[in-house]
């Protein structure tokens, strides 16, 4: 099984470049998820790694061949599209068998792997059903057997859970995630959909306008971004303005138009600079007027709270602290607090991420 | 009747009757200029020939034996029909091309290559039909062109070839637009999967696109062929006398030789044919679609 490996890659339209200089490998039997915005040049990527746009610099490489300028029935790159793509002159078995044909493989083989894979996404007995005949469930399984049943050399899935309801979506990341390991094959996964990305991907690579902005792992794009779009764009988040007054080791002190916040932030932001703090919701813990003096590192601000959402499982609230905006703070529904009541709002300097520059 | 309709129909009835308001114009024009007039063909193909008259209002069969027992009537209409399937098989091959590219063409240059592909429509049929004589005639401008490069003269008129140069070129629009509507349909996705499953853009096209695109294929081929085969003004000019199809000899039998009766038969004749023609081609073809449609 190969890797891939895209090299500087850029795909201009006119002079809009939709993808700009993007380096990435994958390696062998990894599931990246690559992230971004709707027009964010994830497809155009996808596109590129399967032969359907020519870069206009930069080389794609599945394994150790260059497959720049090859066509795309000579890249054998299973891909799944967000609507299925599945022949509706062809019957499931049909569909699936297509690629098998085009290989020239011989129908009695064909026959038993057709029937193998149908088998293993759990589609058995429905061979003979047309694609609208199925359910968006079953198309999906449809087109997932027909690219691996090739045995291609990586699978390219654009957005293939976004047209299912959100029950049937869950349950296929996990379906996704386990067909992947089972073939360990090296799969890119486009979506738009961070919850999905972090669920399913061993790392996630965010890409936002066209421009790389981050590769890393779930956890670390979360809480860790490089980036305030990348920030900004995962998950909620409170940015705070503000500028470097003091360091030691991965500790810092901001000072911002609340105060000055201490925080951790990564080694290339130094003192002087312009950093933005970022804090999600649910690191903000809410507490009464009155609470004992906080912990050393351990950030306090007094808020009243503007607005509350139930939202099930935890509370949304907005709190007011002096800021341009009010902060948003998602905590258990025990201690519950009413509009307008006033609150404190603490936080550990681990738990607050200050980023490089202002925003943009 | 109509009592019984309004009971079992009440809740229907208004909107049935409003939908049925709308078509009564085309209906109307349809029955007026066309089913009557067809009718009364039909009629006179039963009347009696006659040298004084038209027509004698006496029925007779007489008219259809004469032309089932004559092999001529056979051999115009076997070349009618060749004719139109050529006409129809050539088009199809020049057309498909050019309705891939429109239909896949940026939206903004669609409209454009559109009025491009209509616009052989926008010259009315004689002039257009003048138009081919002056570049196929022996002394016309391609012949000249030949012979200026040393080569010899090619017969382009007064022969099949020219009445299919000219019944071609007409059709295209026809078919291009029915053509067009079809690959539209088909989600270029389709022909990627099945690139990235292995298939050449070959393979892709007759897997793919080409049998998703078949019922565009059944109405531009229908439509170009039924045009083809009752067309009259560019297989009369553009093949001469050595052209002889069925609308021809129906209007020569009617004007020149007087018979009404015996046209008349001939043409409801060639229109049975016609429909079953097309009846049979629709029904193989709804065969091979029937999981498409």
């Amino acid at each position: 099984m190969a890797e891939i490996s895209l090299r500087g890659l850029t795909k201009r339209f006119g002079n809009a470049a939709a993808v700009h200089d993007l380096t990435l490998t994958l390696a062998s039997g990894e599931l990246v998820a690559l992230l971004g915005p709707s027009g964010c040049g994830k497809t155009t990527t996808l596109r590129m790694i399967a032969g359907f746009e020519t870069p206009t610099q930069g080389r794609v490489l599945l394994g150790d061949r260059d497959v720049t300028e090859a066509p795309p029935e000579k890249r054998s790159c299973g891909m799944v599209f967000q609507n299925y793509a599945l022949f509706p002159h062809l019957t499931v078995r049909q569909n699936v068998a297509f690629g098998l044909e085009m290989q020239g493989v011989r129908r009695d083989v064909i026959d038993r792997r057709v029937i193998e894979i149908l088998e293993k996404v759990g589609l058995g007995g429905l061979n003979k059903r047309y694609p609208r005949q199925l359910s968006g469930g079953q198309q999906q399984r449809t087109a997932l057997a027909r690219a691996l049943v090739i045995n291609p050399s990586v699978l390219l899935l654009d957005e293939p859970l976004a047209n299912l309801d959100a029950k049937l979506r869950e349950e296929m990341r996990f379906f996704i995630r386990s067909l992947v390991r089972e073939f360990h094959i090296t799969t890119l996964y486009v979506t738009h959909d961070q919850a999905e990305a972090l669920v399913l991907a061993d790392r996630v690579a965010v890409l936002i306008d066209g421009v790389l902005q981050q590769f890393d792992t779930p956890e670390a794009v979360y809480r860790r971004p490089r980036t305030v779009r990348v920030a900004a764009f995962i998950g909620l988040t409170n940015l705070i303005p503000g500028r470097v007054t003091a360091r030691s080791g991965d500790r810092l002190v901001l000072e911002t138009s609340i105060g000055p916040l201490r925080a951790s932030g990564p080694a290339d932001l130094r003192e002087g600079m312009e950093a933005m703090l970022s804090i999600r919701p649910e690191n903000l813990e809410l507490g009464g007027r009155d609470l004992a003096a906080p912990r050393d590192g351990v950030n306090r601000l007094r808020g009243v709270v503007r607005e509350r959402t139930y939202l099930g499982s935890l509370f949304d609230y907005r709190v007011d602290v002096g800021g341009d905006s009010p902060l948003r703070v998602q905590g258990g529904v025990n201690a519950v607090h009413q509009v307008d009541d006033e609150v404190t709002l603490s936080f550990d300097a681990a738990a607050g991420w200050a980023l490089p520059g202002g925003w943009g | 009747m109509p009592a019984a309709i309004e009971v079992v129909g009440v809740r229907t009835a208004p909107r049935a009757s409003g939908q049925a308001l709308l078509i009564a114009p085309a209906l109307c024009l349809m029955l007026i200029f066309f089913v009557l007039p067809y009718v009364n063909l039909l009629l006179i193909s039963f009347f009696t020939q006659s040298h004084q008259a038209p027509y004698v209002r006496v029925l007779t069969v007489a008219n259809y034996e004469r032309l089932a027992r004559d092999p001529f009537t056979w051999g115009v209409v076997w070349r009618t029909l060749w004719l139109g399937a050529i006409t129809t098989v050539i088009s199809l091959v020049l057309s498909y091309p050019v309705a891939y590219h429109l239909a896949r063409a940026p939206r903004r240059w669609k409209g454009l290559l559109m009025i491009l592909v209509v616009s052989p429509l926008l010259v009315g049929v004689l002039i257009r039909t003048y138009g081919w004589i002056i570049l196929l005639q022996d002394t016309g401008l391609i012949n000249q062109m030949l012979q200026g490069l040393g080569m010899k003269r090619l017969p382009l008129m007064y022969n099949q070839t020219g009445a299919l140069i000219g019944l071609v070129h007409v059709f295209i629009p026809f078919m291009v637009l029915s053509l067009t509507g079809s690959i539209q349909g088909i989600d270029p996705e389709l022909e990627m999967e099945a690139r990235s499953l292995g298939a050449g853009a070959w393979r892709t096209f007759w897997r793919v696109t080409f049998p998703l695109s078949l019922p565009g294929v059944a109405a531009g081929t229908i439509l170009v062929f039924v045009l083809a085969i009752s067309s009259y003004v560019i297989p009369s000019l553009l093949g001469g006398f050595t052209v002889l199809t069925v609308p021809i000899l129906v209007v020569r039998t009617i004007t020149e030789l007087f018979n009404w009766p015996g046209g008349s038969a001939f043409a409801i004749l060639f229109f049975a044919i016609t429909l079953a023609l097309v009846w049979l081609y629709l029904r193989v073809l709804s065969r091979i679609t029937r999981p498409v449609v």
